[in-house]
């Protein structure tokens, strides 16, 4: 554990308190950038934490392992419900989105941190540079958050 | 249609090398994706891409807070050298580094051209 009595685990409520907090010194959209850089690089160390670099396994043994990582029994950032490739795109599908918590519907606050995370983590498990996008949201209608890859050029 | 992302880096690569006191320049998308990059061994084009994104967009953020107008140029001034972000367009951002010795109007007007010649590419 890293804190005593404390333990490993912050509330939400202050890592979304930080975040708007930024948002209103830096602006929505150097934030946005700011905490997807941060989300991808760590991402990126989970990958090499778990030792899937470059692997060749199938997407859901890959999900299997990304979703023990950093959802219910792990870092608890978010749930990843699959990985499918189709038509060099990279799908990925999750729930409990720390960044959706607590967003009432229709919001139109978008993940960051948590789509660099997925995005850093399929950039090195691919060796590619990947475009990421959130292109389905809980609190926009969708049953998931969404986040679509596809080759950066 | 997609990016020239070779004709982008041939541009940029005859800039820093036919260019006295360029030492890089990299093109970076707006949500600070790394485009194209000739840039010192020493820097990581992933972060220098996501700081010039950051940094145009937090001054366009000052431009807009502070009633500046809009922005075309952020200009970093150390005492070893420039670095110059200019908007290039709706779909990237180009960052240029000199050395201490540029002269600033030839940096500039350089930049300009440069600026054009991508921008054809992007179009």
């Amino acid at each position: 554990m890293l804190r005593e009595k404390l333990g490993d685990f912050s509330s939400i409520v202050c890592f979304k308190a930080a975040i708007t907090g930024m948002e209103e010194a830096l602006g929505e959209k150097a934030t946005a950038i700011a905490l997807t850089a941060a989300g991808r690089s760590r991402g990126k160390n989970l990958v090499k934490d778990l030792g899937l670099s470059g692997t060749s396994l199938d997407w859901d043994v890959i999900a299997d392992k990304m979703a023990f990582a950093l959802g219910e029994n792990g870092t608890k950032l978010l749930i990843i419900e699959s990985i499918v490739e189709a038509d060099d795109v990279i799908k990925v599908s999750t729930s409990e989105t720390l960044s959706s918590a607590g967003e009432p519907q229709g919001s139109s606050r978008k993940c960051t941190y948590t789509l660099g995370a997925v995005w850093g983590a399929l950039e090195e498990i691919t060796g590619k540079r990947l475009k990421g996008a959130h292109t389905e949201s809980v609190v926009r209608g969708g049953n998931n958050d969404v986040f679509e890859f596809e080759s950066l050029i | 249609m997609p990016i020239n992302a070779a004709k982008i880096e041939s541009i940029l690569q005859n800039f820093v090398s036919g260019t006295a006191d360029i030492q890089g320049a990299t093109l970076v998308s707006p949500d600070g994706l790394s485009l194209a990059t000739v840039l010192p061994s020493t820097m990581d084009d992933e972060k220098v891409s996501a700081m010039s994104a950051a940094m145009l967009s937090l001054g366009e953020r000052i431009g807009s807070e502070l009633s500046r107008g809009s922005i075309d140029r952020i200009y970093v001034e150390g005492d070893q050298g420039y670095g110059v972000l200019t908007n290039c367009g709706e779909d990237a951002v180009l960052l240029v580094l000199a050395n201490q010795a540029a002269k600033q109007g030839l940096l500039m007007l350089e930049i300009k051209r440069l600026t054009e010649e991508l921008k054809l590419v992007l179009m």
